[in-house]
């Protein structure tokens, strides 16, 4: 999506509405660029994690890295995906079986959120999801601005500022302060056992 | 002098208790960032509706039995 500010000024009226916009959605704008970039980190390097997951079951794995899984089966961390998430793999007669598996703290338990042979398609199908899940997040922002505009500013016109409000919080930059990638990355190649 | 019995003060009625919130509401309830409950609603974990214009309401008996099942 364009920034339809870049093509024409917004009107004072528009001015005033994606400054409030911008006031009341603040945790969007903080939250939204976080979980991007670590949706497009894994979207761009899926196939390093996967090859790392491969070399990883080619290798033993240190004790403290096997975890016992809802499945009742015991898993070896291989990457960090997200914060308590992990790829995992397990080896079995054939080589290794590969899965995504979400640690809850709270409960201690690990859950699986996807498996199969083949580690790449893991990592892909994982972020897939995860992209939906944006995705919902989007379309669910777009409408709760829509709504929110229309309360405060009723019988006018503010498209151009959900848009503009949209683009910001789909392609702004993530500052380091609020990045999880800057944390996430440091867990990767804590995690990549390669 | 007959004194008129005063009436007794009705207490203020406890509001009803809200059918659905929004998915920042319900994020703030379960402790946890938006990202993880759009993560939630993907997965088929906790099912929503869509309100006016499209926005997502997670009705007050999903959380309970997602916190249930949880």
């Amino acid at each position: 999506m364009n920034n339809p500010f870049e093509h024409r000024r917004p009107t004072e009226l528009e001015d005033k509405a994606h400054a409030e916009a911008v006031r009341h959605f603040a945790d969007h704008l903080k939250q939204f660029p976080a979980s991007r970039v670590v949706v497009e980190r894994l979207e761009r390097d899926a196939d390093k994690i996967a090859l790392a997951a491969n070399r990883a079951a080619a290798k033993p794995t240190p004790k403290e890295n096997v975890i016992q899984a809802d499945d009742g089966k015991q898993w070896h961390k291989s990457v960090d995906l997200m914060e308590n998430i992990h790829l995992c793999h397990r080896p079995i007669s054939y080589g290794a079986e590969y899965a995504v598996v979400e640690h809850s703290p709270a409960r201690s338990t690990n859950e699986i959120l996807n498996r199969g042979w083949n580690a790449t398609e893991v990592v892909k199908e994982f972020t897939q999801q995860q992209r939906q899940a944006l995705q919902l997040w989007t379309e669910d922002m777009t409408a709760q601005v829509q709504e929110f505009l229309a309360e405060k500013f009723p019988g006018q016109d503010l498209s151009r500022v959900v848009d503009a409000f949209i683009h910001k919080c789909t392609t702004q930059a993530v500052s380091q302060k609020h990045s999880l990638t800057h944390g996430h990355e440091q867990n990767h190649s804590r995690g990549m056992r390669v | 002098m007959e004194t008129i019995p005063k009436t007794e003060e009705q207490p203020n009625p406890t509001p009803p208790e809200r059918l659905a919130y929004s998915i920042q509401e319900a994020a703030d309830m379960l402790g946890v960032n938006y990202f993880s409950v759009y993560r939630l609603i993907q997965r088929g974990k906790l099912k929503v509706c869509r309100a006016l214009r499209g926005k997502l309401l997670v009705p007050r008996t999903e959380l309970l039995k997602l916190l249930a099942t949880e």
